[in-house]
């Protein structure tokens, strides 16, 4: 009983459960409710916001809104459409629709590609100081003789990969 | 000591690291797994238009997805628990050596007999021989008889220092005023890098480590050599 107070306070649905958190209610219950989504473009995860688009409707309008307290049937399909605008600032379609943002992001981000790389050269040239002698082709070949000589990793390793009869790797 | 090109660990030289080595397959197994798992969920929620916001409940899975990860967590812990347990057991070493870090070279003593100690500092890279490994080579390395277990004695003479050998599983810090013990054996003969593994200073990366794991009659002779 308790739980479901405070279960209640957190969600506030109004008693109504799950679905009540987003469903439409009639005044007389909407001081409960959580906000309504007005000052936003809709979005394809909250398609329906509770309240109408116009709230401010002209003669005409409000005529066509107790039309539309009648029967569907006698609504004309343009004035179905009038009616879906007044509710909604876009269509399915509208709110859906692709973009061309991806190019700028893209753009972007190659941009800063290179504009690294420019930098990373530049740091190359003037900061970096000389390579150590230990890696010249020379040292390095040493190096890996004597790694061979001391047989070092021969389990899986470097060792284990020299044959060591034919003196050459091992395929 | 490392190659170009090294994906994993060294090769092990000891047998506490090759329980190790063994050990991080397992777990890296499972840790692929759970990646491969959640990269793919992830995946599956980026690629759908499908929304639903309203308050869920799910107990079921909630009770799974706590449950196999307590199991997955237990899997990991008990072989750890194994080889942590395993680093300690009693091995009645044949020898004692202590090493003492400093600011910023090891240094070396062989008390059980005679009294030998030694310093053993980097080689700096003009000073090497062609074929030297640059940063890793030293010019006193720690010469010990392979096969036998030898215990190391640990620390530090001025700030904290870590004395590490991978390819034998070893890691131990040298911390002033505490003596640590670490328990050394090789199964191989040969020599065995490692380098300081605590930040200690302006030199820290330039403190290494080399054992030259040698037979017996050799060591016996090298430390005659060396008194």
């Amino acid at each position: 009983m308790l739980s479901r107070a405070a279960w209640s306070f957190v969600l506030r649905t109004g008693g109504l459960g799950a679905r009540g958190t987003h469903s439409p209610g009639d005044a007389a219950r909407s001081e409960g409710r959580m906000p309504p989504y007005t000052n936003c473009y809709a979005q394809r995860s909250y398609p329906m916001p509770d309240e109408p688009f116009c709230t401010e409707l002209t003669a005409e309008q409000r005529a066509l809104k107790e039309k539309e307290k009648g029967s569907w049937t006698q609504l004309s399909p343009a004035e179905k459409v009038a009616l879906y605008r007044l509710q909604y600032r876009e269509s399915f379609a509208e709110m859906n629709r692709r973009s061309n943002e991806w190019k700028t992001v893209m753009g972007s981000v190659f941009f800063f590609f290179g504009f690294t790389a420019l930098l990373i050269w530049w740091q190359r040239v003037y900061v970096f100081p000389e390579k150590p002698i230990t890696l010249t082709d020379e040292w390095k070949a040493r190096q890996l003789q004597r790694v061979l000589d001391m047989k070092g990793n021969p389990v899986q390793g470097l060792a284990a990969r020299w044959d060591y009869e034919k003196k050459q790797w091992k395929k | 000591m490392a190659y170009p090109f090294q994906l994993g660990f060294q090769d092990a030289s000891s047998p506490i690291m090759e329980e190790l080595l063994h050990f991080h397959d397992h777990t890296l197994m499972i840790v692929f797994l759970i990646s491969s798992l959640v990269l793919y969920i992830i995946s599956l929620m980026l690629t759908t238009k499908l929304t639903h916001t309203s308050t869920m409940d799910a107990q079921e899975v909630e009770t799974i997805w706590t449950i196999l990860p307590a199991i997955i967590l237990i899997m990991i812990a008990l072989p750890s628990l194994r080889i942590l347990y395993m680093m300690d057991e009693i091995n009645n070493p044949s020898l004692t050596v202590k090493t003492m870090g400093h600011q910023w070279y090891w240094s070396y003593e062989y008390t059980d007999y005679e009294d030998l100690s030694f310093d053993s500092y980097m080689i700096p890279t003009s000073d090497l021989n062609p074929g030297d490994l640059r940063l890793l080579e030293v010019d006193n390395r720690v010469v010990l008889p392979m096969e036998l277990p030898i215990r190391m004695l640990i620390s530090s003479e001025d700030v904290l220092h870590s004395w590490a050998v991978p390819s034998l599983g070893l890691k131990t810090d040298a911390i002033p005023g505490r003596l640590n013990q670490a328990t050394l054996i090789s199964t191989r003969p040969g020599l065995f890098y490692g380098q300081c593994s605590e930040i200690c200073g302006w030199n820290h990366s330039f403190m290494p480590i080399v054992l030259e794991m040698v037979p017996l009659k050799h060591f016996e002779s090298w430390s005659l050599s060396m008194i």
